[in-house]
């Protein structure tokens, strides 16, 4: 038996084009049935390390390679092209651009069909592998009609169909809500468990994976700076309960006289029907709001509602006691600043400083040499200065997120909606847009924000609006919210350690 | 100075989304559904040549019949039939006029004069512009009848067994896969564009360019990053590594496929010899 699934000695890639590089000798070994997470900032090199076990590197990018990567003592080199599926199986972290077949065992099959595994034992092997992930009954379905989580799981079932010894796992959760994230979550650990099988998981999200992982790999800069048992690292990587509610204390309080954004009796949905039924909520100049619920709750309705790219079926939106339900989007985007979930869909651009300053163009009422200044000041304060003459496609996910926010800052809308901000942020980016809300804030304007972090809402929100099924079933003030979300049994909602997570049987005793 | 704002011209803007419908598989049980997907490719090859080798009108008018049957076999009904290829009536319409306007042929059927305006409908136009409609909804509805009963996973699937090579019956998967994808696409950069304060309704020729180019260029980004995840989990998953691949189901016939089959290159000679 191999002592080591994989085995990286002295490893440095630099990308074709790029002049430092992207790993810089990095040595690492994954002994078998090993539960391996990887972290570190964006950019520090967790990706192209995955690629490299992968196989992909050399082959699918090109640069310049020094040091080995063995996989089951052999050369990943020595392996022809695509040499290593059914040895390493690789998950992505869109769900819905790895999956290519229109159905669940089609997708599953995929794998052992292309190994050419007789026809006997492809439908057991998918058997197998839905039931590992506890998606049997997923069988017959279309993947377009699968959930975040669904889709995820389904990766995971279609590499896992091709009895791999090594599953790697790229930020497998970034794109699902708590629940979603729960549900993968408890599949790799029941992998772990079951399987002898090595995971390696690279993850910007830890606290819900720690207790799974045997050991906590830490990158920077394209080299490995700590490796050891995850409780060594807990607490660089895990903000206290204690320093959650010390920093919701220091944000500026709302000013509760007039509503700044309100929302009545509000019924909408699409052609298949209602998804949002009956909402009601008064947000204030001054607040942080946080918007949670599942995928499919209704959050993306709801925004699409307050901006006016949905037309309600029933009830109104007013904004500062106006009603503007029958306002056009490009009238309310004004007051109303909106960064989506894909920051891909909001880039138009050929530079980064054009693609900031689009919005302004038309709709800042300032006088454009003062807008100029701005968004040169915005571009320095998100350190996206340096790269304002580059295209904006070419920067990472979390450069794209900070450069849509620049793009509405710069017109200063009272209010700023901004789906899922912080995806995709390192902790010092995180807290550069977290004070950026809080100056906002600060300044009486206010923030609504769709997050799935607990710990940053239950550190930086005053309100929390959780939506389920369409319906508002908590509105309330954060440490009141997270109460009502334990006695709902939405603990994945909760941050880990919060002061009211008072864990499920206690908090459930109270539900009426 | 990189801040330069734009004087927009008003233009009406046209909406033709309920003119189009949708072509896409309709999910159902009846006879048609069922019927294996190259047995149903056949059937409609031998239509479409029946629609073409029968000249006469009656000939059109039957095949006609029967198309709408079909519709009716396959539990669609011609309600559907209507209201889905409602944009090829009116294209059908518009042929005819054409043909009764413009060909001078035959017997005259009727005329009338409206001041300077004189109209004068020929048999000839009348006859030959019917012939054209018949032909062309005929092709077309039995088109859409294929599409609207036929599982595309299930056709696709069928065609790589039956000898397509299974990279360009993948391509054909992955692009159904996707169609959906990007249209829920295109409508998120064009609500993007509307909150960033871009009017999409009355602007100026060179806003509309640069609108244009502002939606062209996130779909081709996301395409091609998706391509990029696409291609990767593909390999990851071992697609090309051999030149052939093994299929979990086999895609078998029934014995009343293998009937249809046998069946209707007989029906289309009996039309060609009954309605030559």
């Amino acid at each position: 038996m191999v002592k080591t699934v994989v085995d990286v000695v002295d490893l440095s890639f630099t990308y074709s084009g790029s002049v430092s590089p992207a790993l810089d000798k990095v040595n690492l070994q994954v002994k078998p049935g090993e539960f391996l997470t990887i972290t570190g900032a964006s950019g520090c090199g967790k990706s192209t390390l995955v690629l490299c076990m992968a196989g992909f590197i050399p082959y699918a990018f090109p640069g310049n390679m020094q040091g080995l990567v063995r996989v089951m003592d052999k050369d990943t080199r020595d392996y022809p092209a695509g040499g290593l599926s059914g040895i390493v199986g690789l998950v992505q972290q869109d769900p819905e651009a790895q999956l290519c077949t229109l159905r669940v065992n089609d997708e599953v099959a995929f794998g052992p069909e292309n190994l050419c595994v007789p026809p006997e034992m492809i439908e057991e092997r998918v058997r197998f592998a839905l039931d590992a992930v506890g998606a049997l009954n997923l069988w017959e379905r279309q993947v377009q009609t699968l959930s975040g989580g669904e889709k995820q799981r389904v990766a995971i079932a279609s590499v896992l169909a091709m009895n791999p010894l090594l599953i790697v796992l790229d930020e497998p959760t970034a794109n699902l809500d708590p629940k979603c994230t729960r549900e993968v979550l408890q599949v790799l650990e029941r992998l772990r468990r079951e399987q002898a099988m090595s995971i390696i998981v690279v993850e910007h999200r830890l606290e819900k994976l720690l207790p799974i992982t045997d050991r906590l790999v830490t990158m920077e800069r394209g080299r490995i700076a700590g490796d050891g048992a995850p409780q060594d690292h807990r607490k660089t990587y895990i903000p206290s309960p204690t320093c959650l509610v010390e920093n919701n204390k220091k944000i500026p309080g709302p000013y509760p006289n007039q509503p700044m954004l309100s929302v009545e009796n509000l019924r909408a949905g699409y052609e298949g029907g209602d998804v949002l039924a009956a909402v009601n909520f008064d947000l204030y100049p001054g607040e942080i709001v946080a918007v949670m619920g599942d995928n499919g709750s209704g959050k993306t309705t709801l925004i699409a509602n307050l901006l006016g790219m949905l037309s309600p079926r029933e009830g109104s939106v007013r904004f500062k006691g106006v009603d503007i339900t029958a306002l056009k989007v490009t009238k309310r985007a004004r007051d109303l600043g909106l960064t989506f979930q894909n920051p891909n869909h909001q880039l138009f651009e050929v530079t980064v400083l054009k693609d900031a300053a689009l919005p302004s163009l038309f709709l800042s009422t300032n006088p454009a040499e003062k807008t100029e200044r701005d968004i040169y000041e915005l571009l320095e304060r998100f350190d996206l200065l340096p790269y304002r003459e580059k295209n904006p496609f070419t920067l990472s996910l979390g450069e794209k997120k900070r450069l849509t926010l620049v793009s509405v800052l710069a017109y200063a809308p009272e209010v700023l909606i901004l789906d899922e901000p912080l995806v995709g942020q390192d902790s010092d980016r995180l807290d550069l847009l977290l004070q950026a809300m809080r100056e906002h804030c600060g300044r009486g304007g206010l923030t609504l924000m769709v997050c799935h972090e607990p710990a940053v809402v239950a550190s930086y929100c005053h309100r929390i609006l959780f939506l389920d099924e369409g319906k508002l079933v908590v509105d309330a003030g954060v440490q009141e919210a997270f109460r009502k979300l334990a006695q709902l049994g939405r603990e994945e909602y909760l941050p880990d350690g919060y002061p009211f997570t008072v864990r499920s049987k206690e908090a459930r005793r109270d539900v009426p | 100075m990189f801040l330069n704002r734009g004087k927009h011209l008003n233009f009406p803007a046209t909406n033709l989304k309920n003119l189009f419908p949708g072509l896409t598989y309709v999910a159902g049980y009846s006879a048609l559904h069922r019927l294996h997907p190259l047995v149903k490719l056949v059937l409609l090859v031998c239509f479409t040549l029946a629609v073409f080798t029968v000249p006469s009108i009656h000939g059109g008018l039957v095949l006609f019949v029967l198309l709408l049957f079909s519709y009716h076999l396959a539990g669609l009904g011609t309600g559907f039939f209507v209201r889905k290829l409602r944009f090829i009536f009116i294209f059908g319409f518009l042929i005819l006029l054409v043909q009764i306007l413009w060909v001078k042929e035959g017997y005259l059927i009727w005329q009338f004069g409206l001041g300077r305006w004189h109209f004068a409908v020929w048999s000839g136009g009348l006859w030959g512009g019917l012939g054209i409609v018949l032909r062309f909804v005929n092709v077309i509805g039995s088109s859409y009848l294929f599409v609207s009963t036929t599982d595309p996973n299930r056709l696709a699937y069928a065609l790589m067994k039956a000898g397509l090579p299974y990279r360009a019956g993948f391509m054909l998967i992955t692009a159904m896969r996707f169609i959906p994808l990007f249209r829920m696409e295109l409508a998120l950069v064009k609500n993007a564009q509307m909150a960033k304060g871009i009017e999409l309704e009355g602007l100026s020729p060179r806003w509309l360019l640069r609108v244009v180019k502002h939606l062209l260029v996130p779909l081709v980004i996301s395409a091609l990053s998706k391509v990029d995840f696409l291609t990767m989990s593909m390999e990851s998953r071992a697609f090309g590594l051999y030149p052939t691949r093994s299929y979990m189901y086999a895609q078998t016939m029934s014995f009343k496929d293998k009937l249809v089959l046998a069946g209707t290159p007989l029906v289309l000679l009996f039309f060609y010899f009954a309605f030559r």
